[in-house]
C-alpha cells in the first residue's frame, strides 16, 4: 500500500487488522503533527471518530483516531496512550469541525481535557458532579444503588421451583387416581355384567 | 375539592342549588353522568420517553383505532387529559416530564408502557436512568410487557376508563396530597435543578396561591 511506505519514511509502521483496517500506533508528542500530515499530505479528510479506552490497570488511556480518504474503502486508525491522571488532548475542531461534539462527549464521559475548546458543557448529562461515569474506577453498582434503591418485593412471592414440584405431583397423583378410577369402574362392570362375556365367548 | 367543577365532586354551590330545590340526589346522578362522559373522551399527550412509543402509532391509526373507545392524541400537554410515558426515564427527561405533567389540567393521569417504569427493566444499573418512576409522579396505570402490544395498551385505557367512571381516587389528586413527599424525591435525583413547579392556583392568588 502506498501509505505504508509514506509512514515508513516517518518511521511508523502500518498494520492490516482487516480488509479494509489499518492502524498506526504513535507516541502523544508526535500525534497532532501526524493528524495534520494525514490531513494534508495523505488526503485523509474524514473524521469518523475519536474513542478512548479505559486502561485502568496500566494507568493510560488509549485514544484511537478514525480517518478516511475521500474515496471510503478503507479506515486508518490512529491509536495514542495518554496518561489517566490530569488527562488531556490537543483540540481537532479547527481541522475537522465534527471533533467539536466528540470532544465534548469524550470530556464528559471520560473527564478528558481539551484546552481551546470552545464547549465543554453539559453533553448527554445535566448537572452531573460525580466521576466522569465511563471511567473504570467510577462504582456505577453503588452509584446506582444510593441512588435508586430496589423496589420492596411482594410477600406473596413464591419459589418457583417448589411450586413447579408440587404441580408435577398433583398431576401424577391426578393421574394415578383417574387410572384406579377407570380401574375400578372396569372392574365393576364386569362384575355386573358377566353376560357380556359370556356372550363374547359365545 | 372544595371548589371547581373538575374535582371528585360537583361544585359547592351547584349542589347546594340542588338541595334546596328538593333534588338531594340530583348531584350524585350529575356526577356519575360527567364521570361517564369524561371516560370516553381521553386526551392524550404521548411522550415518547422510551422504546414503548413504537406501540403508539398503530394504537391511534387504523389498525388498533383507539379513536373508537373516545381516546384521541393532541399535541400539547395543555389540552391533554392522559399522559403516555412509554419506556425508561432518565433524570434529564424526568426533569421535562414532571414540567409537562405539571402543565397538563386537572383532572390529569399518567399511563406508564413497559417494564422500566415500574422496576428500572433492563436499564436498571444504569447511572443515568430511574428505577421507580412512581416515587416522583403518581401513576394510574401501568401496562407491563416489553414492550407492550397495542392490545394491551388498548387494555389500559379501558381499566382506566373504568376507574374513571367508578370515581375512584386518581393519580393527580395522590399528587396533590402527597406533594411534599414527592418534591422531595424529585430533588433528590434531580439535585435541586428542578424547574420552578406549576402548582400555582392562578385564580387564588390572594389565598397563598397553592392549588
Amino acid at each position: 500500500m502506498d501509505l505504508a511506505s509514506k509512514l515508513e519514511k516517518l518511521s511508523l509502521e502500518l498494520v492490516q487488522k482487516q480488509d479494509y483496517l489499518y492502524s498506526v500506533t504513535i507516541d502523544f508528542e508526535r500525534l497532532e503533527s501526524l493528524l495534520l500530515s494525514f490531513l494534508n499530505e495523505f488526503g485523509y479528510i474524514t473524521l469518523d471518530s475519536i474513542n478512548c479506552r479505559d486502561d485502568l490497570e496500566d494507568g493510560f488511556f488509549t485514544i484511537t483516531y478514525c480517518l478516511q480518504t475521500e474515496e471510503r474503502d478503507h479506515v486508518v486508525m490512529i491509536q495514542t496512550k495518554i496518561q489517566r491522571e490530569n488527562a488531556s488532548l490537543p483540540t481537532m475542531h479547527t481541522i475537522w469541525p465534527q471533533a467539536e461534539i466528540m470532544e465534548r462527549e469524550m470530556h464528559e464521559m471520560f473527564g478528558v481535557d481539551f484546552p481551546g475548546h470552545p464547549t465543554l458543557i453539559d453533553f448527554a448529562l445535566e448537572y452531573w458532579d460525580n466521576m466522569p461515569p465511563l471511567r473504570r474506577d467510577f462504582d456505577t453498582l453503588e452509584y446506582v444503588n444510593s441512588m435508586n434503591p430496589f423496589r420492596e418485593q411482594r410477600n406473596d412471592a413464591l419459589d418457583a421451583k417448589e411450586e413447579m414440584k408440587k404441580k408435577r405431583e398433583a398431576k401424577k397423583a391426578a393421574k394415578l387416581k383417574a387410572q384406579q378410577e377407570a380401574e375400578a369402574k372396569a372392574a365393576l362392570e364386569a362384575q355386573n355384567n358377566p353376560s357380556d362375556e359370556v356372550k363374547n365367548e359365545e | 375539592m372544595e371548589s371547581g367543577f373538575y374535582g371528585s365532586s360537583l361544585d359547592g354551590n351547584l349542589k347546594c342549588k340542588f338541595e334546596e330545590s328538593g333534588l338531594a340526589n340530583t348531584h350524585e346522578i350529575m356526577e356519575k353522568a360527567v364521570r361517564w362522559f369524561r371516560s370516553r373522551s381521553i386526551f392524550v399527550v404521548a411522550y415518547g420517553t422510551g422504546c414503548g412509543a413504537i406501540e403508539m402509532p398503530p394504537t391511534f391509526t387504523s389498525r388498533y383505532d383507539a379513536e373508537r373507545m373516545g381516546v384521541v392524541g393532541v399535541a400539547t400537554p395543555r389540552q391533554a387529559d392522559l399522559i403516555i410515558l412509554s419506556g425508561y426515564l432518565a433524570y434529564k427527561t424526568l426533569r421535562r416530564v414532571i414540567r409537562t405533567y405539571e402543565q397538563m389540567q386537572k383532572p390529569r393521569y399518567i399511563m406508564t408502557l413497559g417494564s422500566c417504569p415500574i422496576n428500572g427493566g433492563m436499564y436498571w444499573d444504569s447511572y443515568n436512568t430511574i428505577k421507580k418512576l412512581d416515587d416522583y409522579l403518581p401513576i394510574d396505570v401501568s401496562v407491563t410487557g416489553c414492550m407492550p402490544r397495542p392490545e394491551a395498551v388498548i387494555d389500559g385505557f379501558v381499566l382506566l376508563q373504568e376507574r374513571i367512571r367508578n370515581g375512584e381516587k386518581a393519580g393527580w389528586e395522590k399528587y396533590d396530597e402527597n406533594f411534599e413527599f414527592y418534591k422531595e424525591n424529585q430533588k433528590r435525583v434531580l439535585g435541586g435543578h428542578i424547574d420552578p413547579s406549576y402548582e400555582t392556583d392562578w385564580y387564588n392568588l390572594k389565598s397563598g396561591g397553592k392549588a
